[in-house]
């Protein structure tokens, strides 16, 4: 078996074993949600609301809340908590490959990340949100939230290598709120006054979210669907690159 | 006749820290050391001195800026994993993962080194009888006392039955009976042909436990010989008319006096 799924076995017991940090990532999308849709459903009623293809607006805010669950990156924040006592360093002194160290906690957090979107999902399905792309597209859905998931906690992982402290890995993560509130979030890209419409062309996590949406609001719609996955594609290469560089060199 | 190499051997090592306030800080400068194969070596010093980062380098934790370092007989910076493979490292605060159990925690280290399931099964259980923690196996870490804690580390540094063990100042803060304990063990892990690379602020536990040993001070070897030798060599040099202590030793190769090490090293009998 390979030492990084020895090591994802690990951090998933971790997890498990931590729910007081994994029940957030779930409770938060979803006050979220709420919170979303009682402000602006009665804005934009299904009825007369071309862009919602006949769904409430939940449907239209589920894939921020995905989003949202899978950008917590709690296993940084274990990360920091394993160099500051000692296990990492434990783990380096023995013959495991630098890539595994890393890769461990990635392939853990899609794990997690599969089953925190698998369970929002299904409480949307329960409130009356129905995915419009069907098996294939709920499938897609849950891998591409994964995938952001490993991508995301990549990024608070380097934070962690790199600075050795919870605190500035906490502050990193931060870093994704300007990213959602700068995607067409509320409405669609079209709808957005030009400034804002062009931070959101040029914001990676808009074509994430235009992915994700469009599995739940329209049929496969392959135009819209890929560029989410080569988003997650390119930043998961450069990310997991960095992470390895920086584990290779820690001294 | 076949020369045995040595467990250890360190040639003009040194380490540099970058700092953005003092250029460079120089912890380690220039240490020279040779521990035979089976030996129990000391390597003591106030806090500061360089200890911590001469074994980091020695275990492949840290880069080494100049000079050389061969450990079990390879070559450190040359080939870091083999020599990962030779070595067992328990470091200053037992680096363990308080979420796992002890049973988990040295599964997982037997999977690392390249055991099958049932043989680190096997090997585990052999460890948990060793340091007798095979009634807490099932308990989470952070249940664990500061002494059991020692001693789970200690396991993990033996799954593999590593030639070179290194122990960072195993015994800090554990009470007396504890510290015995991990005393015991150290023995006995020599005993059975491992070659011990002990760090130790604790002047007495060098004493009880070391063939030989060096002092650092301020990142360069200040002394090295056999505990008895040392003394007598103190003895001698200031024609001292009493049996010198291990730490009239330690004060006099450091420049320090009794009231400067009060805060620095601590003689704890056990």
């Amino acid at each position: 078996m390979s030492q990084a799924w020895l090591l994802g076995q690990r951090a998933l017991r971790e997890g498990a074993r931590s729910p007081e940090a994994l029940l957030p990532t779930l409770f938060i999308p979803l006050f979220f949600l709420a919170v979303n849709v009682g402000q602006a459903a009665e804005i934009f009623p299904s009825s007369s609301t071309d862009f919602l293809n006949g769904q409430g607006y939940g449907a239209f805010q589920l894939p921020s809340s995905l989003l949202l669950a899978a950008s917590f990156g709690t296993a940084a924040l274990f990360l920091v908590e394993e160099i500051e006592g000692g296990y990492f360093d434990k783990l380096r002194a023995a013959p495991v490959s630098r890539t595994a160290i890393v890769a461990g906690r990635l392939i853990a957090e899609a794990v997690k990340g599969v089953l925190i979107a698998v369970a929002i999902v299904v409480l949307g399905l329960i409130f009356g949100i129905t995915i419009a792309s069907g098996l294939v597209g709920f499938l897609l859905l849950v891998g591409l939230t994964a995938l952001w998931a490993v991508v995301f906690t990549g990024f608070m992982q380097l934070i962690a290598l790199k600075t050795r402290s919870a605190a500035a890995t906490n502050s990193a993560g931060l870093v994704f709120f300007p990213l959602l509130f700068l995607t067409p979030n509320f409405v669609p890209r079209d709808l957005l006054t030009r400034p804002m419409e062009i931070a959101a062309t040029l914001n990676p996590v808009t074509y994430v979210m235009e992915a994700l949406r469009s599995l739940v609001l329209e049929d496969l719609d392959w135009g819209t669907i890929l560029p989410g996955f080569a988003v997650v594609a390119v930043l998961g290469v450069i990310v997991i690159a960095l992470n390895v560089r920086v584990i290779n060199t820690y001294d | 006749m076949n020369e045995i190499a040595p467990a250890i051997e360190a040639a003009a090592l040194v380490k540099h820290y970058p700092s953005s306030k003092n250029g460079n800080i120089e912890a380690v400068r220039g240490v020279d050391l040779r521990v035979e194969s089976g030996e129990v070596f000391g390597f003591l010093g106030p806090n500061g001195a360089g200890k911590s980062t001469t074994v980091k380098m020695l275990t492949t934790l840290l880069t080494i800026t100049s000079g050389s370092a061969r450990v079990a007989g390879v070559d450190v910076a040359d080939d870091p994993d083999d020599v990962r493979r030779r070595i067992g490292v328990a470091l200053q605060e037992a680096g363990l993962d308080p979420r796992q159990t002890g049973r988990e925690l040295l599964v997982l280290q037997a999977r690392l080194f390249g055991f099958s399931a049932s043989d680190a099964a096997k090997r585990t259980d052999e460890l948990l009888q060793l340091v007798e923690l095979d009634d807490a196996a099932d308990r989470h870490i952070k249940g664990y006392s500061g002494g059991m804690k020692r001693r789970l580390d200690l396991a993990s540094a033996l799954v593999h039955e590593p030639d070179v063990l290194f122990l960072d100042e195993p015994t800090t803060g554990l009470d007396p009976v504890s510290r015995l304990t991990v005393w015991d063990e150290v023995r006995r892990i020599n005993a059975r042909g491992t070659t011990v690379f002990l760090t130790t602020q604790y002047l007495e536990e060098a004493d009880q436990l070391c063939d030989r040993l060096a002092i650092i001070d301020d990142g360069r070897i200040v002394r090295q010989g056999r505990p008895a030798e040392l003394k007598a060599g103190l003895r001698e040099r200031l024609d001292l008319d009493h049996e010198p202590t291990l730490d009239d030793v330690f004060m006099d190769a450091t420049g320090r006096s009794r009231s400067r090490v009060a805060g620095d090293v601590q003689e704890v009998a056990a």
